[in-house]
C-alpha cells in the first residue's frame, strides 16, 4: 500500500476533478431531462425523477468503489467476468421484448448486463495482459461474451466492445500485424452473423440505406433538431419544432434534444468538459507504475470517447445507427450505474496514486 | 508491457475526432442554419398512428386471463388511390376477400384517413401477402388483437376497451393516438400501464417514409384466482335461480355479488357482480342493440363496488365491537355474558313521551340472549336496546354520533380505495347529514329530522344507511385482524401498507371468530345453509343478514364470514339483490365457494332456512 497524503471525502480520500465531472454530467442529464419532460410529477414514470433516482444510486456506487482497493478489484475480476458472461447466456433464454433480448424485467426497471459486461471486459482485459503470457485463451474468453452479446442482438454494444477489445491489445506488446489479424478475424466474424440473419432486419436495412447514400428518414430529422439549436439554443419556436419526428429523445437520440435546446456553446460545453475528463486520465499513464493500471485507463478512456463518437456520429449522420446511449446523459439505470462505476474505479486508481485533485 | 507511445497515437486520434465533430455541429448549427429553416418549412409529413399492443393481464396462478396477439393486417395507403386506379382496387378487393361488404368499400374509399385498416390476413400464406404487396396502395402492418380467454367471468374485474372520448384524451393524451382505451375495471384504472405507445408511420406526401414500430403496454398481474372466480360465478347464478323460483317476487332476481378477499392482505381472490357481460363483444366494437339490451339490465355496473344497499344484520358487528369496545350494553346489562330477555318485541318511549314498540323478525322472541347470542340468532330487541341506551345517555352531544363514528373508523360511508374505477361511497346518516338533506333531498327525510328511532334502524343496519360489497369485506377483515388497509387487485400491491386499529385486540377477535362461528352452528341463523359440511360446518363463521327496502323491494340477502374460525385466510361476502332472507340464498351460495377454499367437494346451492 502506498501512503496517502490527503484524505477528502471517503475513507481512503475522492479525486475533486473526477468527482466534480461527474456531478457536473450528472446535473447536465437531470437539466436536459427537465427540459424535455412535461411537468415534474413525482412518480417513477416521470423521466426527471427516474433520473434522479438512478443518479443518486451512482453516487452510491462511485462513493462504494472508494473502499474497494484495486488490489481487490483485481482479485475478483476473474469471477466477475464468469458471472456476467453466465448472466448473458442466461439472458438469451428469457423472452424477447421488441424482438430483442437485452433486458432482465425486473418490475420497475430493467436490467441491462451488456452495459456492465463493457466495464467488466476492461477489468479482465488489463488483467490478463498484466498476468499471463499466452494471449490465445484471451481471445477465446472474449470471443464468447461478444458473442452472447451480438445473439441479443446488441450490434452497438458488440461493436464497442470489439473496439476497445483492439485498442487494449494495441497498447500492450503485441505485433501489428497480429492486431491486423485479429481485426481481420473480428470483421469476418461479424459477416458471418450477418449471414446467420442475427442482426436484425431494420439494423440491416439502415447499415444498407447508409452506404447506398439514402438520406435515412430518423437521422435527416435529428440533424434538422440539431440544426436549430442555433448558437445559444432553441432557435425555433416550437409550432415549427412539431413538423420534426425525432424518435427516443430521451435515450439514443438525446443528445440531438440537447443540441436544440442547449445549441452549439452547449455542445462544445460538454464536450469540453468530456475531453477535460479524458486528459485527467491520460496523467495515470505518465504517473503510474502499474501497467495494470495504465491497461484500465486505457480501456475506460476508449470505452467511453469511442460511445460518444459513435453517438454523436449516428444522430448527426456520419454513421448508420446502432443505437447507443451517450454516457451519462441518456435516460437509463444501467447505463448509469455502469458509468459511475467506471469513475469509481478511475477514482480509486488516482487516489492511491495519491492524486487528490 | 503497457506501450505509451501506442497510447499516444490513441489519444491523437480520439482527440482529431472529437475536433471534427465540432467543426461539423458549427457546420450544422451555425453555417447551415437558414438552410435547415427552409427544410422544416418545406416538411409536409402526415403521421398515421398504429396501435400498440395493450399489456397482457394474468391471474394469480399466472394463468393468461388476457391476450394480446400481433396479427398481420391489410391496410390501404389512401394516398394513393386515384380516379385512375380506384375501380381497379376495389375490384381486387372484391374478388379476393368475399366477406368484405359493400358498405365496407364505401367505409374504406370515403375515409379521410391516411391509411384504412381492411382485414386480418392472419389466415393467407406467405405467396398471398406478397402478392398483394405488389399491389402499390397496399400496405401490410401487424396489429394487435386483443382476447378474454375466460369471457363473461371475471368481466367486472378486467373491465372492456372502447374508442376513446373526449374525456378518455384528455385523461390518456396517448388512448387517441393508440384508438383504443380501457373503459371500466382495470382495463381502465391501469390504462396507462397496459396502454404502450402507438406507432408512427410517416408520409411524405403519398410514399410512407418511416416506421417506428409500437412500444406494447405493462402485461398486469392480478391477485385474482379465476378458478375461484369461475365457481364463485357459477354459485351465484345457482343461488340466484333458486331465489327465483322459491319466491314470488314482483321483479325477477338477477343481480347480486361475491367477494372473496385475503384476510392478511387485503388481496382480492375474486369479486362477481351478476349480471355480467363479455369484453370481447367490445373489442371489434359492440353493436348499440347489443349494447342497449345489456344496459337495461346494469349489466356494465359491478355490484361489489357500486352496488349500494342497506346492509341489514351483517350491520350489527358495528354495534357487536362499540358494545365490547365501550363497555356498552343494554340497559341493565354490564357485561358480554349478562342475559337480557328477547319476547319478540321491544316497548319503550322517548323523552318526547312518544310511546313506541318494535318488533323483532322472530315473533316469539329469542329467549334469554347475551351478546353471543344476539349474533347468533341475529336478535334485534339486544341491539335496539343498546342504541336505545346511547340516544339516552348522548342525545344532542357530541357522543351521540358514537356508533356512525365507529361504522367510519371501518371504512363505511366511503371509498375503499380499491385500485378499480368507479367505486361508490355509500351513506353513514346521522343528525348532520339530515340536517342537510332536508335542504337537497327533503323527499327522503321527515320534517322532525334525526330521531331515535333513526339510531335505532341504524344499529341493524336499516334506514338511511348504505353499503357496498367490498365494504362489508373490507370492515370485516379490519374487525378480525385488526389492521385496516385498502383492497387491492394490482400483485405489486402485496406490500400495501396496513394500519393498526387500537381499539381490536387479541382477545375481541377471538370472541368475535367464536361468535362468528355460532351463526354457522347448532341454533344459528345460517346453521341449515352449512349442515350439509358436517363436521367441517363447526370450523366456519359468518353472519347473515337479511335487509328490508322501501317500497314493495323484495328485501336484499347478505352473508358476510369467513373460511375458517382457527385459522381464518379469506372473507367472503355474498349479497342477492331482492333475494330474500340472507340464511335462505345467500347463505347457501357462500357455503359453496367456502366449499372450494376450503378444498372439499363442492354440493350444489340449496335454499336455506328463511329467518330474519
Amino acid at each position: 500500500m502506498r501512503e496517502r497524503k490527503i484524505t477528502l471525502l471517503g475513507p481512503e480520500g475522492t479525486n475533486l476533478s473526477i468527482f466534480f465531472l461527474f456531478l457536473v454530467f450528472n446535473f447536465i442529464s437531470w437539466f436536459t431531462l427537465f427540459v424535455l419532460s412535461e411537468g415534474i410529477e413525482l412518480n417513477f414514470n416521470n423521466i426527471l425523477i427516474r433520473q434522479i433516482i438512478f443518479s443518486l444510486i451512482s453516487f452510491l456506487v462511485f462513493f462504494s468503489i472508494t473502499y474497494i482497493s484495486i488490489e481487490n478489484i483485481r482479485q475478483f475480476i476473474d469471477s466477475l467476468f464468469v458471472i456476467i458472461t453466465i448472466l448473458l447466456a442466461i439472458l438469451l433464454r428469457t423472452t424477447p421484448k421488441a424482438g430483442v433480448r437485452r433486458w432482465f424485467d425486473l418490475g420497475p426497471i430493467d436490467f441491462q448486463p451488456s452495459e456492465f459486461a463493457k466495464v467488466i471486459t476492461v477489468l479482465f482485459i488489463a488483467n490478463y495482459l498484466t498476468k499471463r503470457k499466452s494471449r490465445y485463451p484471451l481471445f477465446l474468453f472474449l470471443g464468447f461474451i461478444l458473442m452472447l452479446i451480438l445473439m441479443q442482438p446488441d450490434l452497438g454494444t458488440s461493436i464497442i466492445i470489439g473496439f476497445v477489445i483492439l485498442t487494449m491489445i494495441f497498447v500492450s506488446e503485441v505485433k501489428i500485424r497480429y492486431l491486423v489479424l485479429i481485426a481481420l478475424l473480428v470483421v469476418t466474424f461479424f459477416f458471418v452473423f450477418l449471414e446467420s440473419g442475427l442482426i436484425n432486419e431494420n439494423q440491416l436495412n439502415r447499415i444498407n440505406d447508409f452506404f447506398s447514400a439514402n438520406d435515412d428518414f430518423q437521422q435527416s430529422q435529428s440533424k434538422l433538431l440539431i440544426s436549430s439549436g442555433s448558437l445559444f439554443g432553441q432557435y425555433f419556436e416550437l409550432n415549427k419544432l412539431e413538423k420534426v419526428f425525432v424518435p427516443v429523445e430521451t435515450t439514443d437520440f438525446i443528445f440531438a434534444a440537447y443540441s436544440y435546446n442547449f445549441g452549439f456553446i452547449g455542445v462544445v460545453f460538454i464536450l469540453t468538459m468530456w475531453l477535460l475528463f479524458f486528459f485527467r486520465l491520460g496523467q495515470i499513464i505518465n504517473i503510474s507504475n502499474s501497467d495494470f493500471e495504465k491497461f484500465v485507463i486505457t480501456g475506460f478512456v476508449t470505452l467511453l470517447a469511442f460511445q460518444i463518437i459513435v453517438n454523436i456520429s449516428t444522430i448527426s449522420g456520419l454513421l448508420p445507427l446502432t443505437g447507443l446511449p451517450f454516457p451519462l446523459l441518456s435516460l437509463g439505470g444501467s447505463s448509469m450505474v455502469s458509468t459511475a462505476i467506471i469513475f469509481g474505479i478511475t477514482n480509486r486508481i488516482f487516489i492511491e496514486n495519491n492524486l487528490v485533485i | 508491457m503497457f506501450l505509451r507511445n501506442r497510447f499516444n497515437y490513441l489519444a491523437l486520434l480520439f482527440i482529431s475526432y472529437f475536433i471534427f465533430i465540432i467543426i461539423n455541429f458549427f457546420s450544422l448549427q451555425i453555417l447551415n442554419i437558414n438552410d435547415s429553416i427552409e427544410k422544416i418549412d418545406q416538411q409536409t409529413y402526415d403521421v398515421f398512428y398504429l396501435s400498440a399492443p395493450r399489456g397482457e393481464i394474468y391471474d394469480a396462478n399466472k394463468e393468461k386471463l388476457v391476450t394480446s396477439s400481433l396479427e398481420p393486417h391489410l391496410f390501404i395507403n389512401l394516398r394513393k388511390i386515384n380516379d385512375d386506379n380506384i375501380v381497379q382496387y376495389k375490384q381486387y378487393l372484391k374478388y379476393n376477400f368475399k366477406d368484405l361488404k359493400n358498405s365496407d368499400f364505401e367505409d374504406i374509399f370515403n375515409s379521410k384517413e391516411l391509411l384504412y385498416l381492411i382485414r386480418n390476413i392472419n389466415d393467407l400464406d406467405y405467396l398471398e401477402r406478397q402478392s398483394l404487396l405488389e399491389l402499390d396502395a397496399f400496405e401490410i402492418f401487424d396489429y394487435p388483437i386483443r382476447q378474454y380467454n375466460f369471457g363473461n367471468i371475471a368481466s367486472h374485474i378486467i373491465g372492456y376497451i372502447g374508442r376513446p372520448t373526449l374525456e378518455d384524451f384528455e385523461a390518456y393524451p396517448e388512448s387517441i393516438r393508440n384508438g383504443i382505451v380501457g373503459k371500466s375495471g382495470v382495463e381502465k384504472y391501469y390504462e396507462e400501464k397496459l396502454s404502450g405507445i402507438a406507432g408512427q408511420i410517416v408520409f411524405k406526401g403519398t410514399e410512407i417514409i418511416d416506421f417506428t414500430s409500437p412500444q406494447p403496454g405493462e402485461d398486469l398481474y392480478l391477485t385474482i384466482d379465476i378458478k375461484t372466480q369461475r365457481i364463485a360465478t357459477e354459485s351465484l347464478l345457482e343461488g340466484i335461480k333458486l331465489a327465483n323460483e322459491n319466491f314470488d317476487s314482483e321483479n325477477i332476481i338477477q343481480k347480486g355479488s361475491i367477494v372473496v378477499m385475503d384476510i392478511d392482505s387485503g388481496a382480492v381472490v375474486s369479486m362477481v357482480s351478476l349480471p355480467d357481460f363479455d369484453p370481447n363483444k367490445f373489442v371489434k366494437g359492440i353493436s348499440s342493440f347489443d349494447f342497449d339490451q345489456l344496459n337495461r339490465i346494469d349489466a356494465f355496473n359491478n355490484f361489489a363496488i357500486q352496488g349500494l344497499y342497506p346492509p341489514g344484520s351483517v350491520f350489527k358487528l358495528v354495534a357487536y365491537w362499540l358494545a365490547e369496545n365501550e363497555g356498552l350494553f343494554p340497559e341493565g346489562i354490564s357485561s358480554r355474558n349478562n342475559t337480557l330477555k328477547c319476547e319478540g318485541k321491544l316497548s319503550f318511549s322517548f323523552n318526547d313521551g312518544s310511546q313506541q314498540v318494535y318488533n323483532d323478525w322472530k315473533e316469539n322472541g329469542h329467549g334469554n340472549v347475551d351478546l353471543s347470542s344476539a349474533i347468533q340468532q341475529s336478535c334485534n330487541v339486544y341491539f335496539w336496546d343498546i342504541a336505545l341506551k346511547i340516544w339516552r345517555t348522548y342525545e344532542g352531544s357530541s357522543n351521540e354520533s358514537i356508533l356512525q363514528e365507529y361504522a367510519r373508523n371501518l371504512g363505511f360511508g366511503k371509498i375503499t380505495e380499491i385500485d378499480l374505477p368507479y367505486e361508490k361511497a355509500g351513506v353513514v346518516p346521522d343528525r348532520k347529514l339530515f340536517e342537510d338533506w332536508t335542504i337537497t333531498k327533503p323527499e327522503l327525510v321527515r320534517p322532525e329530522g334525526w330521531l331515535g328511532g333513526d339510531l335505532m334502524n341504524l344499529i341493524v343496519g336499516q334506514g338511511a344507511i348504505t353499503t357496498t360489497p367490498i365494504q362489508i369485506a373490507n370492515a370485516y377483515k379490519t374487525l378480525l385482524t385488526g389492521y385496516s388497509s385498502a383492497p387491492y387487485f394490482d400483485k405489486n400491491k402485496d406490500n400495501i401498507q396496513k394500519m393498526k386499529n387500537n381499539n381490536i385486540n387479541d382477545e375481541f377477535i377471538e370472541f368475535l371468530l367464536d361468535d362468528l362461528n355460532l351463526v354457522t352452528n347448532k341454533n344459528g341463523t345460517a346453521y341449515y345453509a352449512f349442515e350439509v359440511l358436517g363436521s367441517k360446518a363447526s370450523d366456519i363463521g359468518g353472519k347473515t343478514g337479511t335487509a328490508q327496502n322501501p317500497g314493495d323491494k323484495n328485501s336484499t340477502s347478505w352473508f358476510a364470514g369467513v373460511d375458517s374460525v382457527s385459522n381464518p385466510r379469506y372473507v367472503i361476502v355474498t349479497v342477492v339483490d331482492e333475494g330474500g332472507s340472507g340464511s335462505a340464498v345467500a347463505a347457501p351460495i357462500s357455503r359453496r365457494v367456502i366449499q372450494h377454499l376450503i378444498g372439499v367437494d363442492l354440493t350444489p346451492v340449496k335454499f336455506g332456512e328463511i329467518t330474519e
